[in-house]
């Protein structure tokens, strides 16, 4: 019985984080249609952000989380610029290849500079766990639970209400109607793509005090975004969320009740990804088009 | 002398000159060879599957079946070397044609990220079955069965020959139309007669039985395999930055894609030494630069060379020229 509370605390602590990095990794693909392979990276560069911060000024990364969002937020808003937008009518295959080249350069940039060593980040908070009877809450993933959802609570409030938001809804929903509303598309691509990688080292801050940062840590956390927004679709929060809450809930069965599952669990969202694109090509709920 | 003309020359001497370097006996160069030539022989499985507007991000899955095919063949059912260069071949060949039925309506984007997920599908499951496969601690090949380095050397030479050879008599079928049609557009190409699934089943299982050989070959060179090694991403980047930088659905673009990714990976060894993560870095940037200003790779800016140095005097020949590679 404990150890089905246990499993259900655990997913949905999981899911909550998931589905920051989902939404993070989906605003830019949902609006731009192009899939950032870079966004790992982005993960891995607020990861590292938060780390040093700590190391060096004792800096709390909660603390340090707004000033980070704010570099993410220019760093990405200036990839765009200088390199994405020149792809934009291009074939795929040269965005995918571009993002993938971002992504290569910034992994080895940082091997370069802080070494392939693994890290964390150790507030105290992360050290220490609630019991509640028999269930074991580590504090820091309840707390970058916590934060993942404020954040995605901030999102939606912005997309719903602010004018920035609606545009960038429109420019997701249907780009040439938005064009004939005198929106700048250009400039809305440009937002959301700034807006998703704010989003993706806001999501490294986060998963420094709960998993090791790495150059690495990237790749593997944008497959299961991917996986996610497969699973969901792109067209809603509520999707991504729900794909979130999927993967999370797979993986941690997995990992609870299959014996050596902590090691097949990784594999999940690569099993998602092929089943949901088998039976239904359009991605789960039918906004993915090919 | 027409840039063809002169590459098809160029392709016959440096076809015989990767055939004849292991007979030398220079280990150092034999090993700079054999390792072109692997690097070409993915190039040029991804190049054929990219020319039919299938992306793949999951060579590395081919190359790590193949290797592992070869391996397991050879230790546990104590097949030769090269019958168990035939087996990770047909294992490709199978793994192509599988992905080809799985993912048959798929296109762009999907096609490619059910690629990857195949490819690091095949690492977890080989991490996950140790008894296999060895696990993460890996698989060292028996000696015993060992056929000589310079064999091995001279059999990749052949291998990366054959390949272009592969790729030229595609080039010259009637496949290279479809698969130019399908690249453009699929539903249009299906309009005028043209099954995608068939050119796909078969395209996919050329591709995959390719990359699948040269991990075979690249197990015996090596001698050892685990599933990190086996399935590394790394191998899918260089299978895709080749081609990008000679000349993307041209067929001499992976062959000087191979060799000048080969000289940049050496060079920056050379004068850099081997610092961790320079040389991806340096590939990283080439990647993004040939997508921004290269976009038709080397191949691309030679034809521009030729086109601006060998203008006819009069009429516009361009309008007749082959459009084919």
């Amino acid at each position: 019985m404990n150890l089905l509370l246990q499993f259900l605390v655990d997913s949905i602590l999981l899911g909550g984080l998931y589905t920051l990095m989902a939404i993070g990794f989906s605003l830019s693909f949902g609006v731009t249609r192009i899939i950032n392979f870079a966004h790992g990276e982005f993960i891995m560069l607020g990861a590292y952000g938060a780390f040093w911060l700590f190391k060096i000024w004792g800096v709390d990364p909660l603390i340090a989380m707004p000033a980070i969002i704010v570099l993410g937020f220019a760093t990405g808003w200036l990839v765009f610029n200088s390199l994405i937008k020149r792809v934009l009518a291009a074939p795929n295959i040269n965005q995918i290849l571009l993002t993938f080249g971002i992504g290569l350069v910034i992994q080895h940039i940082a091997v370069i500079l802080w070494s392939g060593n693994s890290r964390s980040t150790t507030p105290e908070y992360a050290l220490q766990a609630l019991t509640l009877g028999e269930v074991f809450i580590p504090y820091g993933r309840l707390i970058g639970c916590a934060v993942a959802v404020a954040l995605v609570a901030l999102l939606i409030a912005w997309l719903k209400i602010t004018e920035g938001g609606r545009a960038v809804r429109a420019v997701a929903q249907d780009e040439d109607a938005a064009t004939l509303m005198g929106i700048n598309v250009k400039a809305i691509y440009a937002l959301s793509f700034a807006i998703s990688s704010a989003l993706g080292v806001a999501t490294g801050v986060v998963v420094s005090f709960i998993i090791t940062v790495t150059p690495f840590m990237g790749f593997p956390m944008l497959v299961k975004a991917v996986a996610i927004v497969i699973v969901g679709g792109l067209g809603s929060i509520f999707g991504m969320a729900l794909g979130a809450f999927i993967l999370a809930f797979t993986e941690t069965a997995f990992a609870y009740y299959v014996p050596e599952g902590s090691g097949w669990s990784e594999g999940v969202a690569f099993v998602l990804i092929m089943v949901i694109l088998i039976i239904r090509p359009h991605g789960l709920r039918g906004q993915a088009e090919a | 002398m027409r840039l063809d003309s002169l590459l098809r020359y160029a392709g016959f001497i440096l076809a015989f000159a990767v055939l004849a370097i292991p007979f030398l006996g220079l280990p150092g160069l034999a090993d700079i060879v054999f390792r072109t030539c692997t690097l070409a022989i993915i190039a040029i499985s991804w190049n054929m599957m990219a020319g039919a507007g299938l992306i793949s991000l999951g060579h590395s899955g081919f190359w790590g079946i193949g290797a592992y095919t070869a391996a397991l063949c050879a230790n546990h059912l104590g097949i030769a070397f090269l019958p168990s260069l035939f087996c990770g071949l047909i294992s490709g060949a199978l793994i192509g044609v599988g992905l080809a039925l799985v993912t048959g309506r798929l296109r762009g984007i999907y096609f490619a990220i059910a690629t990857l997920a195949m490819s690091e599908g095949f690492r977890i499951i080989a991490i996950m079955l140790p008894d296999l496969t060895g696990g993460a601690q890996g698989e060292y090949l028996k000696s015993t069965l060992f056929p000589g380095t310079q064999f091995v050397y001279i059999v990749a030479s052949c291998g990366a020959v054959c390949a272009a050879a592969v790729s030229w008599l595609v080039s010259r079928s009637r496949y290279h139309y479809a698969f130019r049609a399908m690249r453009a557009n699929e539903q249009a190409a299906q309009m005028v007669g043209i099954n995608p699934m068939r050119y796909r089943l078969t395209i996919m299982a050329l591709s995959g039985a390719l990359a699948s050989f040269a991990g075979a070959i690249n197990v015996w060179n090596g001698g050892y395999l685990d599933p990190n090694v086996a399935f590394n991403l790394h191998t899918t980047l260089m299978a895709q930055i080749a081609p990008i930088l000679g000349g993307i659905y041209t067929i001499a673009g992976p062959i000087l894609g191979a060799l000048a990714a080969m000289g940049l990976g050496e060079g920056t060894r050379l004068w850099l030494g081997q610092i961790e993560g320079v040389s991806l870095l340096i590939f990283g940037v080439t990647l993004v630069a040939c997508v921004l200003y290269l976009p038709k790779g080397i191949y691309g800016g030679l034809e521009r060379y030729y086109a601006s140095r060998m203008r006819p005097v009069y009429g516009n020949r361009a309008d007749l020229k082959d459009p084919k590679p």
